[in-house]
């Protein structure tokens, strides 16, 4: 049943062009960014792992920005057309609900490494590290995307309203995503320390440093930034059941 | 007479002034490098620095922590190691009379420039570091300009989205008036 309804969730994006103008917005500006590197005389001057470095915190920071936008209207909007009600009418049941919908968001993400394939391997080009960062970056930016897919489909679920999920969830990525612009030494300064290792984007940063700058491949070496993912992940998810049985008990029409 | 007061003064010098303790001395480690002591690359490369500590005393020596400290000769600054080196420091816990133990680490090349490196031996039980002879690095710029590469990439990825898009619009279109 789920499967039903992730194909048309996909086929409402491929209903007209302006649903995937975002996917060629994003290739101009993996184009732009990727020209940038590799023909400004200074920025070439920058050492590859760098460049891979800076394109991966791209490539996953906007898979980020998308995803939250899109899974933050994909369920409310439900609620608000007052769809919701005729859909949980048919034999679908939440579970099925839940998992179409996280496969059309999370289909975005993949849709968005499937076009930043062509770059990795042109700025990768010449180095060894063209595999290990494809690899690194579908696993990171997975777990990423994943987690906060559950996080933003838990509010969806409390709050019913794009708008508002919409708001909190982008200023919750975005309140993720500064520590990861500190320096090293202000990171390790006390509370800040303790936020840096449990900050999954701060996760998904550094692991794509231990890869490329420090070449440490192998998932053990990278277990200290891929538990923390995970854990996101498993919070996020448990924090979305608990918003399942709340919305059972409240129902679908209750909506304050 | 007046070299004999000299004399004497330096004598009662060398015998009653307080002696520099054993702290204050340096541990009996020797530092000694055994790669080249003059190493080139571009940057991006990896370079391997091998060196040695050896107890060159009598008595053991313990808790000695060793270290790189890198400088950049054209600026005249320190360098940061966080992408330089993986290992930023060795711990030995102990090092028997006449023991040898290797010293290796992989210096990646960051940035274009001439480098000096040492390596540095600090024991708990001493105030006064030992340090290894100097390994100078000359490290060449590269360029990744490959516009060969990057521009098929940079115009054709945008371009094929693109096509697809306007087939869609095409398909919707050739739909509607179906």
């Amino acid at each position: 049943m789920f499967k039903t309804l992730w194909r048309k969730e996909i086929e409402g994006e491929l209903y007209t062009w302006k649903g995937l103008v975002w996917l060629l917005v994003a290739s101009f500006l993996f184009s732009f960014i990727s020209y940038l590197l590799l023909t400004n005389k200074e920025l070439s001057l920058l050492d590859q792992t760098e460049m891979l470095w800076l394109l991966g915190k791209v490539i996953i920071g906007v898979a980020l920005l998308i995803v939250t936008i899109h899974a933050s209207s994909v369920i409310t909007t439900e609620f608000e057309r007052e769809t919701a009600e005729s859909l949980f009418l048919t034999p679908l049941s939440i579970r099925d609900f839940l998992l179409g919908k996280f496969l059309a968001s999370f289909t975005l993400w993949l849709a968005l490494f499937v076009v930043a394939i062509p770059y990795i391997l042109a700025v990768s080009a010449g180095s060894h590290l063209a595999i290990p960062f494809m690899g690194y970056v579908l696993l990171l930016g997975s777990l990423g995307t994943a987690g906060f897919i559950f996080f933003i489909f838990a509010l969806s679920l409390w709050i019913r309203s794009s708008k508002n999920t919409l708001t909190i969830a982008l200023v919750i990525l975005f309140a993720l995503s500064a520590p990861a612009l500190f320096s090293s030494t202000l990171k390790a300064a006390g509370l800040l320390d303790a936020v840096t290792k449990i900050n999954p984007i701060d996760a998904i940063f550094s692991s794509l440093d231990n890869v490329l700058v420090d070449y440490k491949v192998s998932l053990p070496e990278n277990a200290p930034f891929l538990l923390p993912l995970m854990a996101f992940c498993l919070v996020t998810f448990a924090l979305l059941a608990l918003s399942v049985l709340s919305f059972k008990k409240r129902g679908i029409l209750k909506n304050e | 007479m007046k070299t004999l007061y000299t004399s004497l003064l330096i004598l009662g010098a060398i015998l009653f002034l307080p002696q520099p303790s054993r702290a204050e001395s340096s541990p009996p480690l020797e530092l000694s490098i055994l790669s080249s002591r003059m190493l080139g690359g571009t940057a991006g490369d990896y370079v391997t620095v091998q060196g040695q500590i050896k107890n060159t005393g009598s008595v053991a020596v313990s808790h000695i922590t060793t270290y790189l400290s890198l400088v950049d000769t054209e600026n005249k600054l320190p360098v940061d190691l966080e992408d330089w080196s993986a290992e930023k420091g060795l711990f030995i816990g102990s090092i028997e009379p006449q023991q040898v133990f290797p010293l290796n680490w992989k210096i990646h090349f960051v940035k274009a420039g001439k480098y000096s490196l040492i390596i540095v031996a600090a024991a708990e039980e001493s105030n006064t570091p030992q340090v290894s002879p100097i390994t100078r690095f000359a490290v060449a710029p590269k360029r990744n300009l490959n516009p060969g590469n990057v521009l098929p990439t940079a115009l054709g990825t945008p371009l094929i989205i693109a096509l697809l898009l306007s087939m869609l619009v095409v398909r919707r279109q050739k739909g509607v008036q179906d």
